[in-house]
């Protein structure tokens, strides 16, 4: 036998992934890939993709178990230490409800949409990085529904994050911008998802929460993070070559993906007003400002960094970025005083920010935060003082495409709140954004099928007429939401920590009951 | 010295989250139905799919066979990620072990001719019927209904990439670490009349609109294929001095039989059900009387080449097994 | 080379622990240029050219051999483009 060819890594990466492909010659090949022709983008050759990390299942396999191996030992020792003990406060895990209610379902819905393009894509290549892609979400859904599951032994909350992911008000947000990624074809969902979520706008979600969980002693959570965040790696990179691979392939391709760039900036940017919050408000020990993070993760990273790279192409940095880039000064700060007004209808809880944390968020934000926020906190606590809590009597409008309350200002004016509105088929449209509007406008016949719970709560699709029946439908239980002072969470983390410090007592009473 | 180990006692409030208490009573719930049960969104959604706005976009339509409840339906192996990519990682190490004794000592090449034959055309070349399987798993795992059926289609996709892998290793290895094996393969798979039926099988099971019926077909097929070269020649290898054949196979032969779990499961899960049982059990039997002639023929052609190698009773095999398979799925008298 | 009129990092964040201290100071040794600075539980790496990997700086520090695969168990996020990853060096840079 001749001396054989050894097969270098990247042979041996194409032998055993994109070599399996075979030309398909009983049926039409755009019968078995039907969906990759109908949203105009050109690919004349799918063989020009390229995977950088070369994995072959046995490595994924090898790394992934190790992997989860170190991350279920951490949360079996927190759980087994009555780690929550540790956390600098209760009310820190509000962003880990939001998280779980939020943001995990989201996780999900990847993995099946990947699973979509691991079956629709015509390149091998492609096909095989979204099946891992798949597997990896699954992961991600996993791992954090098994990170939280210790807290929801003992905290309200997180017990019916998928019953509410589909219901709640402000839980649509989320889910109608996946279920819009999820409804598009192919290249916009690796736009929407590959690209804009997990690589332009990652950094500002999950460094965000991971950092706050490790200033806050979540140590399962900051686990889950990391271990999570470096698959995200190689989603980034598949996000990455996503748009490279279609800018490539056709220059008629351009301008489909800059229109795509554009809405899926805002439509994330509009997602992410709830990070916001979190991180300027939620966190009883802060880590950055949300405008912070936006210039280091956003401006700096992105405007200064991908863009100019794209920009060999021809893209351009998404259109209505420059509203962004104003509203850095105002987003918590509006977004935490709605949540704060709608509490009672909510899966977590609220309060006014400590004098501490004022004085904090006044040196975050010295343009804004004594100007136009203090007063109305001091008017909360004078409320507060006087033995109430005010809450908004009624239900806010909703934005018909990013979902989020009307509660956003007019660019430069942080006093007058934005309305536009689009006439459609005869019916009235309202947005809460200059970005909103333009979205709808390019694909109002799919905007106009939103599931809006204002409207539904109207129309009598949410557990009947009044707030306790629509409250009863969301499964919310006492202490999953309203205001955080005096509420069974705090109540009970007091009684645990009064009988642990009082050397060894009886059994700590049971938390609410 | 006896240390005294004080933590304090704190009773938890709920012992799992609420969907799960409605379902299995108030119990702590396992890893696997915390991060499966109840998960896919059910209801409220946004937007009909561009690319198909018939059907919403988890919908139980997406298939004739139905489950009232579709978490009636559990993977017997309770696989959610960990453990399941902990077992594919022991499956790929110990394939691998095996394949650096079989290469220390020379055995592949020793390999009685017939035998060789047999890997380089008729079990090398499956790597692309495993590759389809990889197609047909992600498909069910888009449109199957319900994270119990799904994530099972789900990682039955992830392995038929490994499959296909393992395949591929043991092509290479055959070749001296070389691919020229996986090359020929490739065109035998494309082009020798033998292998035709069963390429045209995968790529008509494609295109079937029903996940359901792409995944039972491919289990017909796997039922023949799987049956015959990793079992019925199995025997035969132990007995004609083909050891390190049977070292091989005894890696696809374990993950069959590990798939079979769920797989026999969801049958039994479509038949039981009280609503759509009937209705399944008869589409069930459709499918099959459907399908299972294409993939009859499909195997008969690599049962060929195995008796044209080693004369082993491969297409009496087949045969015997498919007339088995139509029993089973037959419709009942009623 | 072509001129940029301003630089433009790259970077990538790596899990902090004692495994991957060996790959911190490898890449540390490798990019005269890179800064390196120390957060809650990461590492996060800069540079305003390149970031290099190199197997073999890694493996002398480790003491043991070590696959550039295995840089997926560190690394936690990174800005930039992965350029190459081959089993001799991961290279993350802007293609532009």
């Amino acid at each position: 036998m001749a001396a054989p060819r050894k097969l270098s890594m990247k042979q041996r990466y194409a032998a055993l992934t994109r070599d399996l492909d075979w030309d398909l010659s009983y049926v039409d090949e755009d019968t078995a890939y039907p969906y990759t022709s109908f949203e105009g983008i050109k690919i004349h050759d799918w063989s020009k993709w390229e995977d950088p990390f070369r994995l072959t299942i046995d490595a994924y396999m090898k790394y992934q178990a190790e992997k989860d191996k170190r991350l279920y030992a951490v949360l079996d020792s927190f759980a087994q230490g009555q780690g929550h003990l540790q956390l600098t406060d209760p009310s820190y895990l509000n962003a880990m409800k939001l998280f779980l209610q939020g943001v995990t379902p989201l996780e999900y819905q990847a993995h099946r949409n990947f699973a979509y393009l691991a079956r629709f894509l015509n390149g091998p290549g492609p096909r095989f990085a979204a099946l891992c892609q798949s597997q990896d979400e699954l992961r991600h859904a996993q791992t954090e529904i098994h990170t939280l599951s210790n807290y929801n032994k003992y905290y309200q909350g997180f017990h019916s994050w998928n019953h509410q992911h589909d219901r709640v008000w402000y839980l649509s947000v989320p889910k109608s911008y996946f279920d819009d990624a999820v409804t598009a074809g192919p290249f916009e969902f690796l736009i929407a998802i590959g690209f804009s979520f997990e690589y332009l706008l990652t950094n500002l979600l999950f460094v965000p929460f991971m950092s706050g969980a490790s200033f806050n002693g979540d140590l399962p959570t900051m686990t889950f993070g990391f271990s999570a965040q470096s698959d995200e790696s190689r989603h980034m990179t598949l996000g990455l070559e996503a748009i490279k691979f279609m800018l490539e392939q056709d220059p008629d391709n351009v301008p489909i993906v800059q229109a795509w760039i554009d809405k899926w900036f805002w439509r994330g940017y509009r997602l992410l007003a709830l990070v916001s919050q979190m991180l300027d408000y939620m966190l009883p020990r802060k880590v950055m400002s949300w405008k912070e993070a936006f210039e280091l993760y956003f401006e700096e990273q992105m405007l200064g960094g991908l863009f100019p790279d794209l920009a060999y192409y021809g893209i351009t940095p998404p259109r209505h970025v420059e509203h962004a880039i104003a509203e850095k000064e105002v987003l918590s700060h509006q977004v935490y005083w709605t949540l704060y007004q709608f509490s009672f209808a909510a899966g977590f809880t609220t309060t006014v920010p400590s004098e501490d944390a004022q004085k904090w968020l006044a040196e975050q934000y010295p343009q804004t935060f004594e100007k136009l926020y203090k007063p109305l906190w001091d008017k909360a606590s004078a409320v507060v003082d006087n033995g109430g809590r005010y809450f908004y009597q009624g239900l806010p409008q909703l934005c018909q495409v990013c979902q989020v309350p009307m509660l956003f200002t007019e660019p430069g004016d942080p006093t007058t709140i934005c309305q536009r509105h689009t006439e459609f088929e005869g019916e009235r449209y309202d947005f809460c954004s200059d970005g909103c509007q333009w979205i709808f406008e390019r694909e109002p016949e799919k905007y106009v099928q939103a599931w809006l719970p204002v409207h539904q709560i109207y129309q009598g699709n949410c557990g009947g007429p009044t707030v306790p029946d629509v409250l009863a439908w969301y499964k919310l239980q006492p202490g999953d939401n309203g205001e955080i002072a005096g509420n069974v969470e705090q109540t009970a983390w007091e009684a645990w920590h009064a009988t642990s410090s009082a050397e060894e007592q009886a059994p700590a009473p049971v938390a609410g009951n | 010295m006896q240390y005294e180990l004080r933590t304090q006692v704190i009773e938890p409030r709920r012992k799992t989250f609420t969907n799960l208490t409605e379902r299995y009573g108030d119990r702590p719930a396992t890893r696997y139905e915390e991060g499966s049960v109840d998960v896919q969104a059910t209801a409220n959604f946004h937007y009909r799919p561009l690319w198909d706005p018939t059907h919403e976009i988890y919908d139980p339509e997406y298939s004739a066979l139905r489950l009232t409840d579709p978490y009636s339906f559990v993977d017997p192996r309770q696989f959610y990620y960990a453990p399941y990519v902990t077992s594919r990682a022991h499956l790929h190490e110990a394939f691998a072990s095996t394949l650096a004794y079989l290469e220390n000592r020379d055995l592949v090449e020793r390999l009685p001719q017939g035998w060789k034959d047999l890997v380089a055309q008729a079990v090398i070349p499956l790597r692309h019927y495993e590759s389809g399987g990889q197609l047909i798993g992600a498909y069910g795992c888009r449109f199957g209904y319900g994270t119990t059926i799904t994530q099972c289609l789900s990682y039955a996709s992830f392995d038929r990439v490994g499959n296909a892998q393992l395949l591929s290793r043991l092509g290479i290895s055959l070749d001296g670490g070389s691919d020229g094996i996986l090359v020929s393969a490739k065109q035998a798979w494309m082009a020798d009349a033998d292998l035709q039926p069963l390429r045209k099988y995968v790529e008509l099971l494609l295109v079937e609109s029903d996940w359901a019926a792409q995944h039972v077909g491919l289990d017909l097929a796997d039922q023949l294929i799987y049956g015959l070269l990793y079992t019925h020649l199995d025997e035969t290898a132990l007995l004609g001095g083909a050891g390190a054949y049977s070292l091989v196979a005894q890696h696809l032969s374990g993950w069959f039989t590990d798939n079979r779990r769920w797989v026999d499961a969801l049958y039994a899960a479509w038949g039981r059900d009280p609503e759509h049982g009937a209705a399944n059990k008869a589409e069930l039997s459709a499918l099959v009387a459907r399908l299972l002639p294409g993939a009859l023929e499909g195997a008969l052609g690599v049962a060929r080449i195995a008796d044209r190698c080693l004369d082993a009773g491969a297409v009496a095999f087949v045969e015997t097994r498919a007339r088995a398979l139509a029993a089973a799925f037959a419709p009942e008298e009623s | 080379m072509t001129q940029s009129t301003r630089a433009r990092q790259v970077g990538v964040d790596i899990q902090e622990t004692e495994e991957n201290r060996a790959v911190v100071e490898a890449i540390e040794a490798d990019n005269a240029d890179c800064a390196v600075r120390h957060m809650p539980g990461l590492v996060r790496i800069t540079s305003p050219t390149r970031i290099v990997v190199n197997r073999e700086s890694v493996e002398q520090r480790l003491g043991r051999e070590w696959e550039t695969h295995e840089f997926q168990l560190a690394i936690v996020s990174y800005f930039g483009h992965i350029a190459e990853w081959d089993d001799d060096q991961i290279l993350i840079q802007w293609d532009h």
